[in-house]
């Protein structure tokens, strides 16, 4: 069974100005265990709106997915319990340390003791936070704050990685060390979903991508799949092409 | 519900809030450094208008339009300096004169005396009081005068003395004048209180965008609504205590004058703290709740606050009425939240509390609070107030 399947999977929001709004339309697609799958698209596409529905953040107007063997709809707590999920916007409390940040998700997990402490010890040494371990997050650089974020979203060693535009608004260093871990990720066994609108990102890291546009999802393959399919060579083509196609 | 997480969710909460300056001066510096202030500056202004109607008496004329002479004498012997009206009651008014005295002949051919004073202006009261005495004082030797003309001993006037026994202990006394205040703080403080730190744990989360990753964790729905709701609760009753130590303290040190030194004396004992208490904990779950539910909507901290202001003037009503002295209660109304707690407390200071109106009040409020709870938690499951745009 794969890590991820996703089964006609919708959502429609209810808009005062645009009525009902069809964000997510249709999408399927199946990620597997030692898989990087990236979701790329345009603004306003439906990749966050996607990956809420896969953290159990939105239910589904229609459709559904499974996740590690729990479906998002009838088993949404054991979804999240083997998922962690970045946001875009990191959602770090600007009030407390990454070290406390790390130790209340970590317990929001289930961990505890001894246990719990040596795990935030571990994400700390591997994300360079020491320095920074003890110091308020809203005193920190976005670069900082990224790699707590991607440290709170990883220290219960789930499965299912989830992550909204990991790498967005960060400099090229920080960008690396995130890159890095995604790939030690996949190599670990662990199933990777990320999006991003940035190509040459997609094309570094993903086993196989798929391009959305307007909640529909166009095309999913790896980039030698999607090359045969276009005729084109280059992401940024073929990214162009797909949107266009009806 | 597993307890340890929401014991994890409430020192989240707790740490948090704790960090935060605007919970931090609503919970402690107001209630620890704002109530001694208030107490100071009233007691000054208090005395300060006392004295400057005193002043102010000694620079203003009186009139007096009296033809008999001995009343005109005891006027005089007042000290004012006297002028001539001919609007006696327009010149108070104006404030031309602070009092006037107008003799004038009532039903069978009784002489009145008519003091016109204004009672808006405490200078003129003040003057007018002195002038009633001094008629008073007249009016006395005079009758005394009469007596000794025509041979009646003067013990005629007062055949017997009625004197106050007053057998209500200090502390029922106490009660009284507390319990018609205390209610009604302590009600108002469960929603003043807990406004901020409420705020700031929903709609400040979801502005600070926190709320996402939280709930992407595998905590309960109900076990994050329990958490804050503890948390909040935490809140309140730290603003309630620190408000009423306070209060108490600068009753103690800061003030002079009767109505102070009774109130100073808290009546309270261990049965009665208990029982307060007791009353008040499904009712701050309630606030708690309620706030959490309301605040949810909110996108932001500003608009969190413009929806919780509103809801603290409503609550303040039935929380007042109920402190009233005198009321007499059906049992039916002991239903209706807040107003019953007040009623309560207040009947708990004065030492009467009742089983009746106890058990009803306590079990109405604890159904009113798990609705609320439940509602608060509904909303944590409701996507269009989670990702309200
Ligand atoms: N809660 C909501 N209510 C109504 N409409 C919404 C809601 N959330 C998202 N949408 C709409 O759904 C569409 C898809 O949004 P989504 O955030 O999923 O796009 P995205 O692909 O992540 O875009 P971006 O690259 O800008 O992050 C947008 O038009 C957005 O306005
Ligand atoms: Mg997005």
């Amino acid at each position: 069974m794969p890590a991820i399947s996703v089964e006609r999977l919708s959502k429609v929001f209810h808009d005062k100005k645009r009525g009902e709004f069809r964000a997510v339309d249709s999408i399927s697609f199946e990620a597997g265990r030692g898989e990087i799958f990236g979701l790329l698209g345009p603004n306003g596409a439906g990749k966050t709106t996607t990956l809420r529905l896969l953290a159990t953040l939105l239910k589904p107007t229609s459709g559904t997915a499974t996740l590690n063997g729990c479906d998002i709809v009838r088993e949404p707590e054991k979804v999240r319990g083997s998922i962690g999920f970045l946001t875009g916007d990191m959602g770090l409390y600007a009030r407390l340390t990454p070290r406390e940040i790390l130790q209340f998700f970590g317990a929001f997990h289930g961990m505890n003791g001894a246990r719990l402490k040596s795990r935030v010890d571990e994400m700390i040494e591997t994300f360079g936070i020491s320095s920074f371990a003890g110091t308020r997050t809203d005193k920190l650089s976005t670069g900082m704050k990224q790699k707590t974020a991607i440290a709170r979203t990883a220290l219960h060693d789930p499965p299912i990685l989830i992550l909204d535009e990991p790498t967005s608004g960060l400099d090229v260093p920080t960008a690396r060390t995130i890159e890095t871990y995604i790939l030690e990720q996949r190599a670990a066994g662990k199933c990777i979903v990320l999006s991003t609108h940035v190509m040459e990102e997609a094309e570094y890291l993903c086993d196989r991508i798929a391009v959305i546009g307007d909640g529909k999802l166009k095309m999913v393959g790896s980039m030698e799949e999607l090359r045969a399919a276009t005729g084109k060579h280059r992401l940024r083509e073929i990214f162009l092409d797909l949107l266009d196609m009806k | 519900m597993r307890l340890p997480m929401i014991a994890a969710v409430y020192r989240k909460e707790m740490m948090d809030l704790l960090r935060d300056r605007r919970t931090l001066i609503s919970m402690v510096a107001i209630p620890v450094l704002v109530m001694p202030l208030l107490m100071v500056v009233m007691t000054k202004v208090m005395s300060n208008v006392q004295e400057r109607s005193e002043e102010e008496s000694k620079t203003m004329a009186i009139a007096a339009r009296v033809k008999t002479p001995a009343v005109l004498e005891a006027i005089r012997k007042a000290g004012y300096k006297m002028v001539d009206k001919s609007d006696l009651r327009a010149a108070v008014e104006q404030k031309e004169i602070s009092v006037a005295v107008e003799e004038t002949t009532g039903p069978k051919n009784i002489l009145e005396l008519n003091v016109i004073e204004d009672e808006s202006n405490p200078a003129s009261s003040f003057v007018a009081a002195k002038i009633r005495a001094a008629l008073a004082a007249l009016k006395e030797v005079r009758i005394r005068a009469s007596l000794q003309r025509s041979g009646v001993p003067e013990s005629v006037l007062s055949p017997f003395e009625v004197k106050q026994v007053n057998v209500a202990p200090a502390r029922r006394m106490a009660g009284k004048i507390w319990g018609s205040i205390l209610g009604y703080l302590i009600l108002l403080m469960m929603f003043s209180g807990g406004m901020y730190p409420v705020i700031d744990m929903t709609a400040g989360e979801k502005e600070r965008k926190t709320l996402e990753p939280f709930l992407s964790t595998p905590i309960g729905r109900g076990e994050i609504v329990a958490g804050k709701i503890l948390a909040a609760i935490t809140a309140i009753f730290t603003t309630a205590v620190l408000t009423l130590s306070s209060m108490v303290f600068s009753l103690k040190s800061f003030t002079t004058g009767q109505a102070a030194k009774e109130l100073s004396v808290v009546p309270l004992d261990a049965g009665a703290v208990a029982l307060i208490m007791l009353t008040v904990l499904p009712l701050a779950v309630f606030a708690a709740s309620l706030m959490i539910a309301i605040a949810m909507f909110a996108r932001s901290f500003k608009e969190g606050q413009s929806y919780l202001t509103p809801l603290i003037l409503i609550v303040i009503f039935p929380a007042f009425l109920g402190g009233m002295p005198g009321l007499k209660l059906t049992t039916a109304l002991y239903l209706i939240p807040i107003f019953n707690a007040s009623q309560v407390i207040r009947t708990i200071l004065m030492g009467e509390v009742t089983m009746l109106p106890f058990l009803v009040t306590l079990f109405a409020n604890l159904v009113y609070a798990g609705i609320a709870a439940y509602i608060a938690r509904t909303r944590f499951e409701d996507e269009s107030v989670l990702f309200r745009t």
